[in-house]
């Protein structure tokens, strides 16, 4: 008894203390973790760049991704390989930070020099030749102005000459900025048959591609000391960086695209115009902030210049038709399949679940010709056919029923017997059952269908797309479509404004109720995982 | 009389529950027009050589001529090279953001701060949850040519060229642009995963001083075997059939058939009328190929997955 | 209401939940169903209230075959095991739902529901919602929403197992002395002996789908026909011991491996009448300690329980429940006399597991 009483004595097999690393151990460490980290960056590189790429190609698949990966790996190899050594030395931080740091940037170090070395070493480095045509030119709204040709070089053998303005690649119109890096991409010798005019002519030539060096080689200090400086800054970030800010730091890498998305939509929307991320007035001079976009709203005593209102009121119908029609009809069928017993009831389930994820989508052809159909039905045809909303929303209802039944099966499900059953017993019909007291009960999961419904509405595309003809049935997705169409000159900062308008009810949901939109997946899924 | 009542009780057959079928019926009839009755039509307007010039709603009036439409499917150059830019847009896609995307941001954002994991999970939702046409909006001008291309203007600032992200590189930003809308379902699935494995398997987990890379590789992923499956079939699916997003943003250029895909060739050739001859027989053809895809999928995945449920039975009768 | 089941049957596919079971309950008569987790009490129950429909057999209310009958028309109340009040609605709300359902007009329904509440004495909680309820208010709410349209029967599943100790036994009294009053036919299901003992006119004690006896408590206690009942009936279990009788010099012994004990009594006798090897079984406060005795045990772990102190005593290979006072200062490892009180012995047929003394 007293022994248990005792202070808890340490544990009988106690860690052992790892021994403090020394030096050498650092080294190898790091030594080793940028090793692997550069193999492995290599072995990708090569697979995307030599393997998986070249093999598409076999296919006739004009694919650009993997040259993509291909080349954000060689890139970020310098990069990875500093962190690494940064990272393999963190655990002699315990012994001294100061020694930890000093190895860091003595290893740093060593790798700059041979990255220098394999990149101005000739043939070594993949960046040391490029293809070229050896001339230089200007972007002109005529065309690519030939500014100099290189003496000697692929252009002059071509016969190109000063003064000639290049409008396309065989027959197709091309950039400066397209000719620049399709030649840059190409592998040397590679013909590129310009179209161009001379002295008002029109003439065709070809110039084959040449390898060229980059840059000649020979030690400049400039770039050496500024790769030697990040790269020592990298790798102390790899050996001081606090590890919990890494998921940050990735995540929100990964999100720039929409990042950058939604600052381009909110400067255009209120600019007169913009070039990348700047707003630009019409001289062309960064500024030229602007509420003209919004005159569309017919806000402010002016007539509105478009018909937005009724495209929005198309949106919002066709979305509370989806949300009511879809809130009923599938917690009916739902509740049926989750607490009724009828003859039929596993063939419903099993037709339910196969539907739920069969793709609706690929049945939009003999859909047209059902709803062609349908629109010959007196008196309600015309509101249930093609080009009618009534059409329209009842296509996107029936396509998210499945997914609606099963989404309210699952809600269902989890609603105790005993409550139904006391209900039946207190007197209680089914239906009044389902109304009174079952419904009340899954109303998170009434109010997920009903958001996701309402978003799926007012966001639908493809389907009022495709069957709507001109404005009767059209909603706001359809109309800024048409607004980019290639038969108009198209302002897009107005298509934008009536964008982010047409987003505002959306980002009001989203702010709101995030957690039903996260929740709705999985509830549509429970029971898989 | 009690005799007779006893009898009629033991022998009554069960009547078909008209309750249920009532509740049962406006979701039927929905079914049946706009799933049943078109997955059969489609297959019979495969068969015909319905198109604009003898289009007619009526399926008796049109002119069958068995399977030529596949012969000529098959038969059709482009048919190849489409196919081949259907693999790939789905492999890449699928691998590298919805399924294998999803699981890295459901890690990262389950190993950080509860509410910024979920902070950050909302806004993998927002591309979903944008109209199509101005998400595409917005990739439309990311890779623009200067001097308004998004991109171009940032690598300008950085020191690089100018790339034509659009011409050149237009199959990177088609799987972007894709890949992009297609993590939120895998991550909402992954995440739930991982919120619901024991949390005293994760302290036991802790307690044996396991790292955070530990226990992902001993602990998560083997407990994420049925969430990847189900992610990975469901987003196949989707995949191959779903266009919308390829049809704004490139709508299978800018080269020839450069990323059309076979989901948008049905389109192309039935529902678009870009060259004024819209060929629904042959259309419906590539339709056809997508729909058994389908079919063959949704029933193994049925198989595979939700089989137990069905046999879970009401715990009311129906007297 | 007096209810007739006979030959009540229901299968669920291949699994039969109820087999054959056949029993009466008299107008205003408490029945329990006691018996371990799923051994059909509680489908028995639910096809009294018409959620399940029999397999076979037939169910009477008063003259009237039910079988057939949807719940809504048999006039019953039930209380659950998870109470099953509807969460949405106020304690008003969930009293007044039946009544709502037959029709009945505001103010009655007002005035009903006024009178149950200041029975079940939650007259204070009708403006509250359930979550704001503690268990046994919650227990209360379930039991005024089952009187409040005066059924003819009342069903009970396990209403009290979600309840504490000391609750359960307050509502105890409470359902029983109701229950008396109102005179109403009541079927109590429940897996706690001690609950059907102290609460039913009689007790159906089931097991795997069949009926094993259907009984008074106190018939029940003293003359279990089966080792299930006489297993299942009483706290602390039986002590059941496999012996063998033999007559030694004019003397009843029975025998077992780890001990020969002189017997006797009337039972004993009627049970050597039946045969040599049996099954023995002796309640625990049949067991009196003492140091002259014929048989001597090793205590090998002791419960206080707080009144008396629940020993188990070793004798070789065999485990005895007794019970002793606390002041007799039971330690483990103690050597005790054990004297058996002959006239309240049981004896079964290992065979069958039937006793060879009752019927």
């Amino acid at each position: 008894m007293s022994h248990a009483q005792r202070a808890p004595q340490s544990p009988q097999t106690p860690q052992m203390a790892e021994p403090l690393s020394t030096v050498a151990d650092t080294v190898i460490r790091a030594v080793r973790g940028a090793l692997i980290t550069a193999a492995v960056l290599i072995v990708l590189a090569l697979f995307f760049g030599r393997l998986f790429g070249p093999l598409w190609k076999s296919l006739n698949v004009d694919e650009s991704f993997s040259q993509t990966l291909a080349g954000l790996a060689s890139l970020l190899l310098p990069l990875a390989v500093y962190l690494a050594l940064g990272m393999g030395a963190r655990a002699h931080r315990k012994r001294s930070t100061t020694q930890a740091a000093v190895i860091t940037i003595a290893l740093a170090t060593v790798a700059v020099a041979i990255f220098y070395i394999l990149n101005t070493s000739q043939g070594a480095g993949a960046a040391a030749e490029q293809s070229s045509l050896q001339f230089a030119a200007t972007q002109t709204a005529d065309g690519i102005v030939v500014d100099a040709i290189e003496p000697g070089g692929a252009a002059e053998l071509a016969g190109l000459l000063p003064g000639d303005v290049i409008t396309a690649l065989r027959r197709d119109p091309i950039t400066l900025a397209q000719l620049e890096s399709a030649v840059a991409e190409s592998e040397p010798d590679t013909p590129f048959r310009l179209r161009l005019l001379r002295a008002g002519e029109e003439m065709q030539l070809t110039v084959r591609t040449v390898a060229v060096a980059v840059e000649s080689a020979g030690l400049k200090l400039g770039p050496i000391a500024a790769a030697w400086i990040g790269g020592a800054a990298v790798a102390l970030i790899g050996l001081f960086g606090p590890p919990g800010w890494a998921p940050y730091i990735l995540l929100t890498v990964s999100l720039s695209p929409l990042i950058l998305g939604f600052a381009w939509l909110a400067v255009a929307t209120v600019s007169y115009r913009t070039q990348g991320l700047l707003p630009i007035d019409a001289q062309g001079n960064v500024g030229g902030l602007t509420l003209e976009n919004w005159s569309f709203l017919g806000i402010g005593g002016e007539a509105p210049a478009t018909p937005i209102w009724s495209y929005a009121a198309n949106s919002l119908f066709i979305a509370m038709l989806m949300t009511g029609v879809t809130l009923v009809l599938s917690s009916m069928a739902g509740y049926a399949l989750s607490r009724m017993e009828f003859s039929g009831r596993r063939f419903f389930l099993s037709l339910t679940l196969i539907l739920h994820s069969f793709p609706a989508v690929t049945l939009l052809i003999p859909v047209y010709l059902v709803l062609l159909n349908l629109g010959k039905i007196p008196l309600i045809g015309p509101h249930i056919g093609f080009n009618s909303i009534g059409g329209i929303a009842l296509v996107m209802i029936a396509f998210g029923l499945p997914f609606g039944v099963w989404l309210m099966k699952g809600f269902f499900d989890n609603i105790s017997w005993d409550m139904e059953r006391s209900a039946l017993i207190d007197g209680a019909s089914r239906w009044r059952t389902f109304w009174e007291i079952i419904l009340p009960q899954i109303r998170p999961g009434l109010l997920a269908l009903g958001i996701f419904s309402f978003i799926g509405g007012w966001n639908a595309y493809l389907i009022p797309a495709i069957f709507s003809i001109g404005t009767k049935a059209a909603n706001l997705p359809v109309y800024i479509r048409t607004l980019t169409g290639d038969t108009n000159a198209v302002n897009w900062n107005q298509v934008v404004a009536v964008g982010v308008f047409q987003m505002i009810p959306i980002l009001v949901i989203f702010v709101f109720a995030q957690e039903y939109l996260l929740n709705i997946y999985s509830g549509g899924s429970k029971g898989s995982s | 009389m009690n005799m007779n009542t006893s009898a009629r009780a033991r022998t009554a057959p069960t009547r078909p529950n008209l309750t249920a079928y009532a509740f049962l019926a406006p979701v039927a009839i929905l079914v049946v027009l706009f799933f049943i009755i078109p997955a059969l039509l489609v297959i019979y307007i495969s068969m015909t050589d319905l198109a604009t010039a003898n289009f007619t709603s009526d399926v008796g009036q049109m002119t069958f001529i068995g399977l030529k439409n596949y012969e000529t499917l098959f038969s059709d150059p482009y048919a190849r090279k489409i196919f081949f830019n259907t693999v790939f847009y789905v492999l890449v896609t699928l691998s590298l953001f919805n399924v294998g995307g999803a699981l890295v941001v459901a890690l990262l954002t389950a190993h950080i701060n509860r509410r910024a994991g979920f902070f950050f999970r909302a806004l993998w939702l927002l591309p979903r949850l944008m109209t199509s046409t101005v998400y595409i909006l917005m990739w439309e001008r990311m890779v623009a040519d200067p001097p308004y291309g998004i991109l171009n203007q940032l690598f300008g600032v950085a020191g690089y060229g100018t790339v034509a992200f659009n011409t050149n590189h237009i199959w990177t930003f088609v799987i972007l642009v894709n890949g992009i809308i297609g993590i939120s379902f895998g991550m909402i699935i992954f995440t739930s995963a991982i919120e619901s494995i024991s949390k005293d398997i994760m302290n036991a987990s802790l307690v044996d001083g396991s790292t955070a890379m530990q226990r992902i590789r001993y602990v998560i992923l083997p407990l994420m075997r049925w969430p990847l499956l189900f992610v990975l079939s469901y987003q196949t699916l989707s995949l191959l059939t779903s266009y919308e997003e390829i049809l704004l943003f490139t709508n299978g250029g800018p080269g020839v058939y450069q990323t059309e895909v076979w989901a948008l060739t049905a389109f192309h050739r039935a529902l678009s009328n870009y060259f004024g001859n819209a060929q629904w027989g042959y259309g419906s053809a590539f339709a056809v190929v997508l729909v058994i895809v389908g079919i063959v999928l949704a029933i193994l995945y049925l198989r595979i997955f939700r089989f137990r449920e069905l046999v879970s039975e009401p715990k009311i009768e129906n007297l | 209401m007096q209810v007739d089941i006979q030959n009540l049957t229901k299968k669920f596919g291949d699994v039969t939940a109820v087999a054959d079971v056949s029993l009466d309950i008299r107008d205003g008569e408490f029945v329990a169903f006691l018996g371990p987790s799923g051994c059909g009490k509680t489908t028995t129950l639910l096809m009294l209230a018409g959620i399940y429909k029999p397999t076979d057999g037939t169910i009477t209310f008063g003259e009237r075959i039910v079988n057939l009958v949807p719940p809504r028309e048999r006039n019953i109340g039930m209380v659950f095991q998870s109470y099953a009040l509807y969460p949405h609605m106020t304690v008003f709300g969930n009293i007044a739902y039946p009544l709502k359902l037959k029709n009945v007009s505001r103010a009655d329904q007002q005035e009903r529901v006024k009178r149950v509440a200041d029975v079940m004495g939650i007259g204070e909680l009708l403006d509250r919602k359930p979550a704001q309820l503690s268990g046994g208010q919650q227990q209360r709410v379930a039991l005024g929403r089952a009187l409040v349209k005066e059924p003819d029967i009342l069903l009970f599943d396990e209403p009290l197992s979600n309840l504490d100790a000391r609750l359960r036994l307050t509502m105890r009294a409470e359902i029983k002395a109701l229950q008396k009053r109102l005179g109403i036919t009541s079927v109590y299901v429940t897996h706690d002996q001690v609950e059907a003992l102290t609460m039913a006119d009689r007790i159906a004690v089931m097991n795997k789908g069949r009926l094993e006896a259907y009984a008074t408590p106190e018939d029940l206690y003293d003359h279990p026909r089966t080792t299930f009942i006489a297993n299942f009936v009483g706290n602390p279990p039986i002590n059941m011991v496999d012996v063998e009788l033999a007559q030694e010099n004019g003397q009843v012994v029975a025998r077992c491996a780890a001990f020969t004990v002189p017997l006797d009594s009337e039972r004993v006798r009627k049970a050597v009448a039946h045969g040599r090897k049996l099954t023995m079984g002796i309640r625990a406060e049949d067991i009196t300690l003492g140091d002259d005795a014929a048989l001597t045990g090793e205590v090998y772990a002791v419960e206080p329980l707080g009144r008396e102190d629940m020993l188990d005593v070793r004798i070789g290979a065999e485990s005895f429940f007794a019970l002793a006072t606390p002041q007799q200062r039971m330690r483990a490892g103690d050597r005790i006399g054990l004297h058996i009180d002959a006239e309240r012995l049981q004896f079964f047929d290992p065979a069958t597991g039937k006793s060879v003394l009752w019927e």
